[in-house]
């Protein structure tokens, strides 16, 4: 039984770690605009609306709102987070011949965006 | 390195900021509001005894019952800011031996959403109007004042003296019941 459950959690962590996790560089930067945004409009709507109706728990719900759609739509990686991928250099094939030169390129160039 | 936590973390972090900032304008937009209104306060009956009073030093000390009517329109104190009112009535007199004195015979709390017009008849007071001494006996000036706490969303707690309060002199004799 023991073995078992070992198998069994690592079949469940394989199955967490091939759960698509990655945004591309511009995808995270939009990923931060949008729930910055979203963040930024949903306070003053709240700040404004609470200031009406006299009530600071409606500025909060509000707020949290904000929180909940922005975790939404940028927690995943949705596909529109990774429409800008990294263009890699094509693998090299092993070459007996300067082995230094190539790789530091291509490392420069991840750097860069 | 940009996972799923550090995003979540980021996202949770900047809204917290931005809650604060918030709570903060909160405060801002109250903090510099008068929050005092007008209170009708009359007392309707004194009643003064000379009694052992056991928490004191082992002799008899004057001790006085009120009864008063109190009617205040507290509707303008409230906003967003606000959760409750503590409200009390203190008495304020000199005697021999102290210059101040402030005694707190009554109490209330007012919460956000109950009703905000006090008009209350023939209250007596919560706690024991106890002096140290003789020294309400035959007072001329006892001086009765309602103050109250507001305790806020957030920020200060400012602490509020009504406008409007009552002088009446105590009687000169124990046991014995004045009329105003």
């Amino acid at each position: 039984f023991c073995l078992f459950l070992i198998i069994f959690s690592e079949k469940m962590l394989s199955v967490f770690k091939n759960i698509p996790t990655h945004m591309d560089y511009k995808g995270q930067k939009l990923a931060e605009q949008i729930f910055q945004g979203i963040i930024l409009i949903s306070a003053v709507i709240g700040f404004v609306y609470g200031l009406i109706v006299e009530q600071f728990g409606w500025t909060v719900y509000i707020v949290l709102a904000g929180f909940a759609v922005s975790c939404v739509l940028t927690l995943p990686p949705w596909p529109m987070y990774r429409q800008n991928p990294l263009s890699w250099q094509p693998t090299l094939p092993e070459t007996s011949g300067e082995p230094s030169q190539k790789p530091q390129e291509s490392l420069k160039k991840k750097k860069h965006k | 390195m940009n996972t799923v936590l550090s995003r979540a973390n980021s996202l949770f972090a900047f809204s917290l900021s931005v809650m604060a900032a918030l709570t903060f304008g909160c405060f801002i937009t109250t903090a510099f509001k008068d929050r005092r209104v007008p209170v009708d306060i009359h007392v309707a009956k004194v009643m003064l005894k000379n009694v052992d009073d056991f928490t004191g030093p082992r002799e008899r000390s004057d001790l006085g019952f009120i009864t008063f009517d109190l009617s205040a329109d507290l509707q303008p104190i409230f906003d967003w800011n606000v959760k409750q009112l503590f409200l009390y009535l203190s008495a304020e007199y000199s005697s021999k031996s102290n210059s101040l004195n402030q005694v707190v015979l009554w109490d209330k709390i007012v919460l956000r959403g109950e009703n905000t017009k006090l008009n209350l008849r023939d209250m007596k007071s919560k706690y024991f109007f106890f002096d140290d001494g003789n020294g309400l006996r035959a007072n001329k000036n006892i001086t009765l004042t309602l103050s109250w706490n507001v305790v806020p969303n957030a920020g200060i707690l400012p602490l509020v003296a009504g406008s409007g309060h009552v002088s009446l002199p105590f009687p000169d004799t124990y046991e014995t019941t004045k009329s105003y």
